[in-house]
C-alpha cells in the first residue's frame, strides 16, 4: 500500500514537472492573446528555438545550463519582437484565419532554418546534476526536476511583479482589458503588442531551456506537440487568463503522466486532445471562456 | 448556366489547361518520374479543393490529414481483406472519412476559428495514436502494410492509365464542387461565411449546412487519400503527419482562398516550385522558401495568385491616374 502511494506521488511529481513547461508556453500564449487577440500557432517553434539556443550556448561555453536562461530568454524576446513586427502586425485585424495561416508559414521557416543549421537528428544534452536524486520519504526526486519547478515559479513571480508594478506592465494589462481605451489614454498599443509578443516568445524560450536541461530529446520538429498542448491548456483555462494557464498547465501535466502510467506511453499525447474535445463538446467557448457577441 | 463561353477569358484558360492536361502524357512520353509528379499533383488538387470547400462555409481545418489517412486506411483495408478492386473501395474510403467527418463536425460547427483549428489539429494526432496503438493488430502499427495499386503494374503503360483515371476523377470532383457552389446550397454557405447572425435572421440554419460542408470535404479528402495510397501501393501512419495537413492549406492560400481555381493554380505552382527546388538540391531550404512565400502571399496578396491579374490591373490604373 505504501508502495502504491509512493508510485502515485512520484507520478504526480512528474506531472508537476512536465506541467511547468506547458505553463510557460500557455502563459505566453495567453499574454499574447490577451493583448492582440491572436493565437500564435508557431509558438512551439519558439520553444524549439529555445532548446537549440541552449544547446548551442552549452556546447560553446560549457556553463551550467540553468545559467543559459540568461541567453535564451533575451534572444527569444528579440526573435518574438521581429516576428510580430514583420509578420503579425501587417495582418492584424484582417481575419482570424489569416493569423493561423501565417503561423503555418512561420512553422516551416523556423523548423527548417534550424534543420539547416543543426541538421534534423534527435539531440539531447546532459545536465551536470543528472545523477543527483533527493530522497523525500518514499519519493526519489531528481534534483533537476526540483530546480525546474523552482525556476518556473520564479519566472512566473517575476512576470507577475512586472505586470503589476511597472509602467510597461500596467500598459500591457490596460491594453488587454480594453485596447481602444488604452489607446485613448496614451498607451502606444503597437509598442505594447511588440513587447507582449516578445515576452510570450521569451517565456517559450525559457521553457525550451528547461526542456533541454531536463534531458528530454529534441529535434527541429519537436515544437508542434507541446504547442498544441499549450492550446489545449488555454482553452481549458480560458483564453487570456494567466491563472487559468497555470492551473490548466498543471492539470494537463498530471493527466498526461497518469494516463501514460495507466494506459501506456502512446496515449500521452492523445489524452490532452481527447480532454480538449470533450470540454469543447460540453462548452464550445472553453471552460472559463465567456460567450462573445 | 453555360459550361463553356468562348468570350470569357477564364473559360478559355480552363479549356486550355484541360487540353494540356490531356495531351501532356504524349509530350513527356513514358517518363515515369514526370508522370508520377503529375499524378501526385492531381491527387493534391483534389485534396486541396476538398479542403478549400470547407472554407466556403467559413470553417477551416488544420487536421485534414485525419480524413486523408482515414480514407486511405478504410479503402486499403477493404481492398486487402475483401479483395475488392481499388476503384470500388475508393468510394468506401470516401464514405468512411465523410462519416467520421460529420461526427467530428458535430463538435466543430459550434466552435470559433481558433478552437476549430485546435480541435481539428488534435483530432489528427488522436487518430494517429489510435492507429498505432489500439488498432495496431489490424493496421500493422507504425510498419503499415502493402496495398494493391490502382492499376496493376502488369498492365502495359499502367502509369498512363492511372494518370487519366485520376484526371477524370479530379475533373468530376471539381465539376461537382462547381455545381454545389452555384446551387442554393452554395448561396447559403456564402451567407453563413459572411455573417452567421444575418444568415440565421434570413432563415438559414447554419448547422446542417456547415455539417454538409464538413461531410463533403471529408468525403473528397478520403478519396484523395485512397488515391494516394493506391498510387504508392503502401500505407503507413505517416499519412496522418502534420505536413499532410498543411499542404492543402498552403496550396489553397497560394492559389487563392474561396475560389474554385485557387487550389488548382496553387497546387500546380507550388508543386512545380517544390520539385524544381528539389532538383536544385535545396532539401531544407525549399521548406523555408515555401514558408516565406506563404507569409508574403498572406500579407501582400491575401486573395492569392488567382487575384494577381486584377491586382496588376489595379496598380497600373493607379499609376496612370
Amino acid at each position: 500500500m505504501d508502495g502504491t502511494i509512493g508510485i502515485l506521488s512520484q507520478v504526480a511529481f512528474w506531472g508537476l514537472y512536465s506541467g511547468c513547461i506547458y505553463i510557460l508556453l500557455a502563459t505566453g500564449l495567453n499574454l499574447i492573446f490577451g493583448v492582440m487577440k491572436i493565437v500564435n500557432f508557431a509558438h512551439g517553434e519558439f520553444l524549439m528555438l529555445g532548446t537549440y539556443i541552449t544547446f548551442f550556448l552549452f556546447v560553446i561555453s560549457g556553463f551550467n545550463p540553468y545559467v543559459l536562461l540568461v541567453g535564451s530568454i533575451p534572444i527569444l524576446i528579440i526573435v518574438g519582437v521581429i516576428v510580430e513586427r514583420l509578420c503579425f502586425r501587417p495582418i492584424l485585424g484582417t481575419g482570424k484565419l489569416n493569423e493561423i495561416f501565417i503561423s503555418l508559414g512561420l512553422i516551416y521557416i523556423f523548423q527548417n532554418l534550424v534543420a539547416l543549421i543543426w541538421t534534423d537528428e534527435w539531440r539531447s544534452m546532459r545536465s551536470p546534476f543528472a545523477d543527483i536524486l533527493i530522497n523525500l520519504g518514499p519519493l526519489q526526486l531528481p534534483l533537476d526536476y526540483l530546480i525546474i519547478i523552482t525556476v518556473t515559479a520564479m519566472i512566473l513571480v517575476s512576470l507577475y511583479l512586472f505586470l503589476q508594478k511597472t509602467a510597461l506592465g500596467r500598459a500591457i494589462r490596460a491594453a488587454s482589458q480594453n485596447r481602444r481605451g488604452a489607446m485613448l489614454m496614451g498607451v502606444n498599443v503597437e509598442r505594447v503588442d511588440m513587447l507582449t509578443f516578445g515576452i510570450g516568445a521569451g517565456l517559450a524560450g525559457a521553457a525550451g531551456t528547461l526542456w533541454a536541461v531536463s534531458g528530454q530529446v529534441f529535434n527541429p520538429y519537436m515544437g508542434s506537440i507541446p504547442a498544441i498542448k499549450g492550446f489545449a491548456i488555454i482553452i481549458l483555462g480560458g483564453l487570456g487568463s494567466i491563472p487559468g494557464a497555470i492551473i490548466g498547465g498543471l492539470a494537463i501535466g498530471m493527466v498526461e503522466n497518469f494516463t501514460a502510467f495507466t494506459l501506456g506511453g502512446s496515449w500521452k499525447d492523445a489524452v490532452s486532445f481527447i480532454l480538449l474535445i470533450v470540454v469543447l463538446v460540453i462548452r464550445p467557448t472553453g471552460l472559463f471562456g465567456e460567450a462573445e457577441e | 448556366m453555360k459550361l463553356f463561353n468562348p468570350h470569357d477569358p477564364r473559360h478559355l484558360l480552363t479549356s486550355a489547361l484541360l487540353v494540356l492536361a490531356f495531351l501532356i502524357p504524349f509530350v513527356i512520353g513514358s517518363n515515369l518520374y514526370y508522370l508520377t509528379i503529375l499524378i501526385l499533383m492531381l491527387i493534391f488538387i483534389i485534396y486541396a479543393s476538398a479542403w478549400n470547400f470547407l472554407t466556403f462555409s467559413g470553417q477551416g481545418s488544420l487536421g485534414h490529414a485525419a480524413f486523408f489517412g482515414l480514407g486511405g486506411y478504410a479503402a486499403s483495408l477493404m481492398a486487402v481483406k475483401l479483395g475488392l478492386p481499388p476503384l470500388v473501395t475508393l468510394l468506401f474510403g470516401g464514405c468512411f472519412a465523410a462519416l467520421i467527418g460529420v461526427l467530428i463536425g458535430l463538435t466543430c460547427v459550434r466552435l470559433r476559428e481558433w478552437f476549430l483549428a485546435m480541435v481539428t489539429f488534435g483530432f489528427a494526432v488522436i487518430i494517429q495514436t489510435l492507429i498505432v496503438s489500439q488498432l495496431a493488430p489490424v493496421t500493422g502499427g507504425w510498419d503499415g502494410f502493402p496495398v494493391p495499386k490502382l492499376v496493376p503494374p502488369s498492365f502495359p503503360g499502367y502509369l498512363m492509365i492511372e494518370y487519366y483515371l485520376v484526371l477524370l476523377i479530379a475533373i468530376v470532383i471539381i465539376l461537382i464542387f462547381r455545381y454545389l457552389l452555384q446551387s442554393r446550397i452554395g448561396l447559403a454557405l456564402a451567407a453563413i461565411r459572411e455573417n452567421e447572425v444575418e444568415a440565421r435572421a434570413a432563415g438559414i440554419n447554419p448547422v446542417p449546412f456547415k455539417l454538409f460542408a464538413f461531410g463533403v470535404s471529408a468525403f473528397v479528402t478520403g478519396i484523395a487519400g485512397s488515391l494516394e495510397i493506391f498510387h504508392f501501393g503502401y500505407i503507413t501512419p505517416e499519412i496522418f503527419g502534420i505536413d499532410l495537413s498543411f499542404w492543402p492549406i498552403i496550396y489553397s492560400i497560394t492559389g487563392g482562398l474561396g475560389t474554385l481555381a485557387g487550389p488548382i493554380v496553387g497546387t500546380i505552382v507550388v508543386t512545380l516550385l517544390w520539385d524544381g527546388l528539389n532538383s536544385l538540391g535545396l532539401t531544407y531550404a525549399r521548406f523555408i522558401i515555401i514558408g516565406v512565400l506563404l507569409v508574403l502571399i498572406i500579407i501582400f496578396l491575401p486573395r492569392g495568385l488567382v487575384s494577381l491579374p486584377d491586382e496588376i490591373k489595379k496598380r497600373l490604373k493607379k499609376r496612370r491616374s
